[in-house]
């Protein structure tokens, strides 16, 4: 359908990764801005994480959009899991060097040793609790060495898991981590993606009781937030289409959210 | 895709069992107030029955009471003492009930009615009728044991009362001098102990404790009796 009020708002609310869709929230920015200021110190490893959906993964490669003009960034966002393929792609991209041969960490370390940079690389890990604690230890080592500075994400619930070991409770010399939104922050997140993309009309179709109720379902998860928003707007695309009499457009219908909650396994029916 | 009809039939089964439990409670408090009137006048009912028995068991005081009123209308009343059973320690015993064993009197002891009924009704022409309830031998004899099991003044005051009224004055006096040891300020115990003194002969003897007893209480009875007993009104 052409000129759908709801297709672009829901477009919007897909739940993907992009840099340019973050949203600038009062608490976010002040973690991204302490982030940012972590990375420029002599740090050998920054982690950052939190629960799932609170908005990690936006940081980190939100961080890499913004170093990577300066500085060399790598960003890992899907893990790789074998030691000497992960040693050999940081080999090749950090400083340019692809060996014919297996890349063991001694030979990584004198690669990293004959090329120097002004700046100490940086190395952005997504879901760092996939990586085995075998790869994590040579991971250590590197930043022991002063050749990579790493900043990793990982969920809270393995941070206990990593932090316990003594050998990254010395190195992790920062440690971030991310909360849910708060109902009002949810709004401003939402408005402000909306208004940022002029979806006004859909804007303004918030209430605060529509925002209670959406964060009340989501608890506050960013993720969960996109999910149940990406389904309310694609029925409102239907009812658009099939029946638009049913829409009211001074605010959102509570039975809409619910259903599009039960859509998302939000609401268990 | 959406498939909306399948979404609006989970939504409904969703605020259905969302609001089930308002739903029963609501249901509950609806029928807990439409119930609580009946639920009520159930326990006030219940509450009544005593109420009832205790009427049904205090007839029998009531009985005599009838017959002072109805003696001038030829009314004869004579009840069992069976209801003498129901004394409490601290029962003060009235002047009406002091009239009962007058008409004990006239009562065939002879046959036994444990339960107190109203046996016989006759109407004796217009507007009169007569009432006769027989009481026994066993009703003092019962009574009797009681004062000797309990020690009950109150007893033993009405086993006093009851001999001085059927002329048995030695049992009344010594049944007023126990009741009187009992408890040496029941004013009627001691009022029969004078008379049993005095319808036994012993008239200085009762106006000597009469005169102790009025030291004593300064009871308005006792002068009075003393009174009576020195002008020789008393016989």
């Amino acid at each position: 359908m052409e000129n759908s009020l709801f297709s672009k708002p829901r477009d919007l609310f897909l739940d993907i990764v992009n840099p340019k869709d973050y949203v600038q929230i009062d608490s976010v920015s002040h973690i991204y801005q302490s982030l940012k200021s972590s990375v420029q110190k002599p740090l050998k490893m920054i982690l950052l994480f939190g629960k799932p959906g609170t908005g990690k993964s936006m940081l980190l490669h939100k961080l890499h959009h913004d170093l990577s003009k300066n500085q060399k960034v790598l960003m890992f966002d899907i893990p790789i899991v074998d030691e000497y393929d992960f040693l050999r792609v940081l080999a090749q991209r950090i400083f340019g060097h692809a060996p014919r041969e297996e890349m063991t960490l001694t030979r990584f370390l004198e690669i990293a040793e004959a090329v120097s940079y002004s700046e100490v690389p940086i190395v952005l890990l997504d879901e760092a609790q996939l990586y085995s604690a075998s790869l994590m230890e040579k991971i250590r080592l590197i930043s022991d060495a002063r050749a990579i500075k790493f900043v990793i994400t990982l969920h809270k619930t393995d941070k206990e898991d990593v932090i316990a070991k003594e050998h990254f409770q010395t190195r992790i010399w920062e440690s971030i981590e991310l909360q849910n939104a708060t109902a009002e922050e949810l709004k401003v997140y939402i408005q402000k993606k909306l208004l940022k993309s002029n979806c006004f009309d859909v804007a303004n179709m918030f209430n605060d009781k529509n925002m209670k109720l959406i964060a009340s379902l989501t608890k506050g998860n960013y993720r969960e937030t996109n999910k149940l928003l990406f389904s309310l707007f694609s029925l409102y695309y239907w009812y658009e289409e099939n029946n638009p009499t049913l829409i009211k457009y001074n605010a959102l219908k509570s039975k809409w959210i619910e259903m599009a909650a039960i859509h998302t396994g939000l609401i268990r029916a | 895709m959406l498939d909306i009809r399948n979404l609006e039939r989970r939504w409904i089964k969703y605020k259905i069992k969302s609001y089930a439990p308002h739903i029963v409670s609501a249901i509950i408090v609806t029928i807990m107030v439409v119930l609580l009137p009946f639920i009520w006048s159930d326990s006030k009912e219940n509450r009544s029955i005593p109420e009832t028995t205790s009427l049904i068991s205090s007839t029998p005081k009531a009985t005599p009471t009838a017959k002072v009123l109805n003696e001038e209308s030829s009314t004869v009343l004579e009840p069992s003492m069976d209801f003498v059973q129901s004394f409490q320690p601290s029962t003060p015993i009235t002047q009406t009930v002091a009239t009962v064993p007058q008409k004990i009197e006239k009562t065939s002891l002879t046959e036994i009615a444990p339960i107190p009924t109203l046996e016989t009704v006759s109407s004796k022409g217009s507007g009169s009728f007569a009432l006769n309830r027989n009481g026994s031998k066993l009703d003092i004899e019962n009574i009797e044991r009681r004062f000797k099991e309990t020690s009950n003044p109150s007893l033993g005051l009405f086993i006093a009362r009851y001999y001085y009224d059927h002329g048995n004055y030695n049992e009344a006096y010594n049944f007023s001098l126990k009741t009187n040891t009992l408890n040496s300020k029941m004013d009627e115990s001691w009022i029969i102990f004078a008379k049993s003194l005095f319808k036994l002969g012993k008239i200085e003897q009762a106006k000597k404790t009469l005169q102790v007893y009025i030291s004593e209480s300064n009871s308005e009875s006792a002068r009075s009796l003393l009174e009576s007993i020195e002008r020789g009104d008393i016989k």
